[in-house]
């Protein structure tokens, strides 16, 4: 039995630890010290509590660049994985700050507790290479996420959508598990890297076939791929705005990341060493499907949505199958670190786009008390700034230049094309996402044009933003233009970080 | 003996399990949590037989004796009534027919095709001690993590029984 | 000599397996334990019903049974008789199955859980590694009996009596296996034999080495009888029975040879945990001063399980009945907090064990006494005057 050094340990896992104590100080801070302030002071307080743990945290992967993998790869820290938790730190950050108006809860201790907690379950979620700590800290996200959505307690709604979004997780949840444990069996090891070793001779027998379809289900359920998707917009739609939010930002982000990690690593060696290139067996064709089916009815059904929550949820499906797209460029080892860069600075600009959506319609939601269509109509008068913040994420969701949106499909389709140049078989996909694209600006422009065109209701008066929303969705439209202009800024330290991680 | 052992609490734990779900015999909730007690004493009986003590004392103490007493709790109090007996549609029932003969073919065909490994030697005999090593060493951090889990169920409970402000 | 006395029943089984071929003495041995388990204890249970009447009759002021044999000795048997020939009546709306199976799940996993427990020296059924755990998980099965039986009667006080009881199970069930773990944290086993070997040896030659003598261990031994008391459903915490509200509680629709099951069970479920408390604080068999020790283990235990159950007689004859809410406010916010922080004391006197200097085991005492007092002043002071625990106010009854 090795020794384990317990402060090498801390120190490595120094900002989940923070992100932790940071969620029992909200707690303590709000149940015992705010107990009978107003409500206002009690969000402001518990929202900076929040916003200074992850600071902390963020300070941390910033300044104490260590790198390890300790424990077996129970823990991996390398620059990657800093940056990904990075990403997700600044997405928490960013609902911390939309949820400083909340009306839908009193509960605020318990809310900010639980976002942080979600948030250390992500970040666990990216720095693990262990299926045993993937699989407890994708629980913890789910659990959190699942109260969250369910945070509304006036809302009958939100209590659906949380009783939906838990149920149709659990399911997942035994199905990922399922796969997981059927990989221990096989392979003899929880690490992934190890298990690709044990597995790389057996060729894709039955059993393993199973437990790969398994996981890329449980998987396919976190990202919201069809034909997993149906809780997402019932959820989208029914959580709170903020929590709504992190679910599609964060929690994405983290899922998407481990599922290439589970897929680059754990299933590296499912084919053999021979068949790499013709992508005829394996993962490959399995989310090749996936990626399909989620993008045609993601954009479709997005077409038909008379609320921006659920409209927003469609284009999140359609944007889970262009992320697919993107891990299918990982199934090749030449030209990898690139398409992991390109993932990852789409994974990134698209949680920083959500977000600011959210907030768009968090400040309209508290306004006009709904998220139909027509409550967008004049916003351009009633708040100019707004609308244009709002423009510049639909855009960029849209993949329109220079938005950061358009960056990161333009790399993830090379990627994806320059994944196998022999025999063009990605080509189509890429052609039918493009088309797709396309698609999606017609739902993103409906938007838009009520806001912009459509003549307003007389009387209709001016909106009235805070400090915080003017901070959070301004500095949000800022980062998706600055990233959108400048994509090196985040696209040059990836690929050195993944040189150094040695993807 | 152990194979007969094994089979019996094998054949326990699928008949009772079954039973949980779809009892023909009767459609009440006591009922069906019974039976899971009864598949939670059955894997516990498996996990006797290999090797592993604790694990299953404490899948009987945590799960027979208290997540399922609280089950059984909660039932007596919500007085949950029997449930109606289910109106088979047609769809369903194909489905549910179809569905459950692909997984019967697929679990067939894979376990002939790629038997799995032969049982190893257990890596943690049985000992309580060598499974705390494993617990505080190896597996520190999934164990916190469980430990945050928990807090997140019981911050969560709380909120959900804290009555609404109207 | 003495040697063979205190190893009697150890040679006894052993010779008379060996007079049985080889196949079947790994079936026989087993049997044997039941056998002796069964027979030793319902015996001990037809004594204690005796006991108890008397001693409960002399705390209330009168005789206790007086009639049946020379001054009543033959009382058990009569109300075995009597329980044996009674019609059993089951409830016509009552679920049979469930009906019929719940005395039987009351009895059996306690007797269970008497398999790992060492009456004497290497008198143990079996020396099992998580023993401890082994106690805990059957005895958790009396709960779901305790469910069974209120459940099924369809009556609503037996309901109401089952509710009580769970709720007050797994509440205690709590400070009961926690005070438990200071004990394996400082013998470093699970084992219940081992658990008694580490409290062997004398310090200074005439004090034992018990757990009971330590800060931690007389805190958790004190904790771990009221938990107990709880556990067993016994007076003051006899809250599911409560004859004088809801009349017999779970055992309401259970009549005749049933009914007595339960009784067994109870009586079993706490000679069992007190023979836990004996193994853990009290140093199970081993005898309290040297010049003792030639007594043989067994008589030691029986003797301090005697003790117990005596103890156990005088607490039900002397304390009054809690309410519910005070019975939960005692175990959440009383026991639990008190015994984690005996949980600490317990780790910090195993962490200081190596002091060596003059006087370290007083100042070890004295720290951990320490630490303990101030909690359990605290802890008391907020039970008492927390909102709305004050002297009770009569609304219309004044």
């Amino acid at each position: 039995m090795s020794t384990v050094d317990y402060l090498e340990l801390l120190k490595l896992a120094a900002p989940e630890t923070i992100v932790v104590a940071a969620a029992v100080a909200v707690l303590f801070v709000d149940l015992v010290i705010m107990r009978d302030e107003p409500m206002r002071h009690r969000l402001l307080i518990g929202g900076a509590v929040t916003g200074l743990g992850c600071l902390v945290a963020l300070l941390w992967l910033a300044k104490v660049p260590v790198h390890a993998a300790v424990l077996g790869g129970v823990l991996v820290v390398d620059p990657l994985t800093q940056w990904v938790k990075g990403i997700v730190l600044v997405l928490t950050l960013c609902t911390a700050a939309l949820s400083l108006h909340a009306k839908f809860t009193e509960h605020v201790g318990e809310y900010f507790t639980l976002v942080l907690l979600a948030t250390c379950g992500m970040m666990f979620l990216v720095s693990s290479d262990d299926l045993l700590t993937i699989f407890v800290s994708l629980e913890l996200t789910s659990l959190c996420l699942y109260i969250l959505t369910a945070f509304s307690k006036r809302d009958r709604s939100s209590a659906e959508a949380g009783l939906k979004y838990f149920l149709f997780g659990g399911m997942a949840a035994a199905f990922t598990l399922y796969g997981l444990s059927l990989v221990y069996g096989l392979a003899g090891t929880t690490n992934l890297r190890a298990a690709a070793a044990a597995l790389a001779g057996q060729g894709l027998t039955p059993l393993l076939a199973v437990a790969l379809i398994m996981v890329v289900i449980g998987f396919g359920f976190k990202v919201a791929a069809v034909p997993f998707h149906l809780w997402a917009p019932d959820a989208y739609q029914g959580a709170p705005t903020p929590a709504a939010a992190l679910i599609a930002s964060g929690s994405k982000v983290a899922s998407f990341f481990v599922l290439a990690k589970v897929l680059m690593l754990g299933f590296a060696g499912v084919e053999g060493s021979g068949a790499w290139r013709q992508f005829s067996a394996g993962w490959a064709p399995l989310l090749a499907t996936l990626a399909v089916v989620s993008m045609l009815l993601g954009n479709l059904a997005a077409l038909a949505q008379r609320r921006v929550k659920r409209l927003l949820a469609y284009s999140a499906i359609a944007h889970a199958g262009y992320l697919l797209l993107g891990l299918l460029a990982l199934a090749n080892s030449d030209g990898r670190p690139e398409a992991l860069a390109a993932l990852v600075y789409y994974l990134a600009t698209y949680g920083l786009t959500t977000v600011g959506a959210f907030g768009v319609l968090g400040v309209l939601e508290r306004v006009n008390g709904s998220d139909r269509l027509e409550d967008f109509i004049g916003l351009s008068r009633r708040a100019p700034g707004l609308a244009l913040c709002l423009v510049v994420f639909l855009l960029s969701l849209a993949g329109i230049p220079p938005l950061a949106g358009f960056f990161g499909k333009f790399y993830v389709f090379t990627a994806v094309v320059g994944a196998e140049p022999a025999r063009l078989g990605l080509l189509w996909l890429v052609a039918l996402a493009i088309a797709l694209s396309a698609v999606s600006l017609y739902y993103y422009l409906q938007v838009l044009k009520r806001a912009y065109v459509v003549a307003p209701v007389a009387g209709a008066d001016r909106i009235v933003l805070t400090w915080e929303d003017r901070l959070a969705v301004g500095g949000l439209a800022l980062a998706v233009v600055l990233l959108g202009v400048f994509p090196s800024l985040l696209l040059s330290p990836l690929g050195a970080a993944i040189q150094v991680a040695g993807y | 003996m152990e194979t007969l052992c094994f089979y019996l609490f094998a054949a326990l734990a699928v008949v009772c399990g079954f039973l949980v779900v779809a009892n023909p015999f009767s459609r009440n909730p006591v009922a069906s949590a019974m039976f899971l007690v009864l598949t939670i004493a059955a894997l516990a009986g498996l996990f006797v037989l290999l090797h592993a003590f604790f694990l299953a004392a404490v899948q009987i103490l945590v799960y027979a004796g208290a997540v399922m007493v609280l089950f059984l709790f909660v039932i007596m109090l919500l007085d949950l009534k029997e449930e109606e007996r289910r109106s088979w549609r047609k769809f369903g029932l194909v489905g549910g027919g179809v569905a459950v003969a692909l997984i019967a073919l697929l679990m067939y065909a894979a376990l002939r095709q790629s038997p799995l490994g032969a049982a190893g030697e257990p890596r943690v005999e049985g000992s309580t001690a060598a499974l705390g090593e494993l617990l505080f060493r190896q597996y520190l951090l999934p164990f916190e993590l469980v430990g945050v889990l928990l807090l997140v169920g019981m911050v969560g409970v709380i909120w959900l029984s804290k009555r609404a402000v109207p | 000599m003495m040697e063979t006395l205190d190893q009697l029943f150890v040679l006894l089984k052993r010779w008379v397996v060996g007079e049985f071929p080889a196949a079947w003495r790994l079936w026989l041995s087993p049997l044997i334990d039941a056998g002796a388990i069964i027979g030793v204890f319902a015996g001990l249970f037809a004594v204690t019903t005796l006991l108890e009447r008397k001693g409960l009759g002399r705390l209330q002021n009168r005789m206790g049974p007086n009639r049946v044999g020379p001054f009543g000795v033959l009382q058990p048997l009569a109300d075995g008789l009597k329980m044996l020939t009674k019609e059993d009546i089951v409830p016509r709306a009552a679920d049979r199955v469930v009906h019929f199976l719940a005395p039987i799940a009351m009895v059996t996993p306690i007797l269970l859980a008497y398999a790992v427990l060492p009456f004497g020296r290497n008198l143990v059924a079996v020396d099992f590694d998580a023993g401890l755990l082994f106690f805990f998980a059957v005895g958790a099965g009396t709960e779901l009996a305790v469910f069974m039986a209120g459940w099924s009667s369809r009556n609503k006080y037996s309901l109401l009596g089952a509710m009580r009881g769970i709720a007050q199970m797994i509440s205690y069930e709590v400070p009961l296996v926690l005070s438990a773990v200071a004990v394996v944290l400082v013998a470093g086993s699970l084992s219940l034999p081992s658990i008694v070997d580490s409290q062997a040896g004398y310090h200074w030659g005439w004090l034992a080495r018990w757990h009971v003598f330590t800060p931690w261990g007389l805190a958790g031994f004190i904790l771990f009888l009221i938990a107990a008391t709880a556990e067993s459903n016994r007076s003051p915490f006899d809250l599911p029975e409560g004859e004088s509200e809801i009349i017999a509680g779970h055992l309401i629709e259970y009549s005749g040879f049933k009914y007595a099951l339960f009784f067994l069970g109870e009586y079993l479920g706490l000679f069992a945990v007190s023979a836990l408390g004996i193994t853990l604080f009290l140093g199970g068999w081993q005898a309290p001063v040297p010049f003792l020790a030639w007594v043989p283990s067994y008589l030691w235990f029986g003797a301090k399980l005697l003790g117990c159950i005596a103890l156990f007689i005088w607490l039900r004859g002397t304390m009054p009945r809690l309410r519910t809410d005070q019975l939960m406010n005692f175990a959440w916010k009383f026991m639990l907090p008190l015994v984690l922080v005996n949980l600490v004391v317990a780790a910090l006197w195993h962490g200081t064990a190596a002091w060596g200097f003059f006087g370290a085991g007083a100042t070890r005492w004295l720290l951990g006494g320490a630490v303990l007092w101030l909690t359990y002043s605290a802890l008391s002071h907020a039970l008492f005057t927390a909102p709305g625990r004050g002297p009770r106010t009569y609304r219309y009854a004044d």
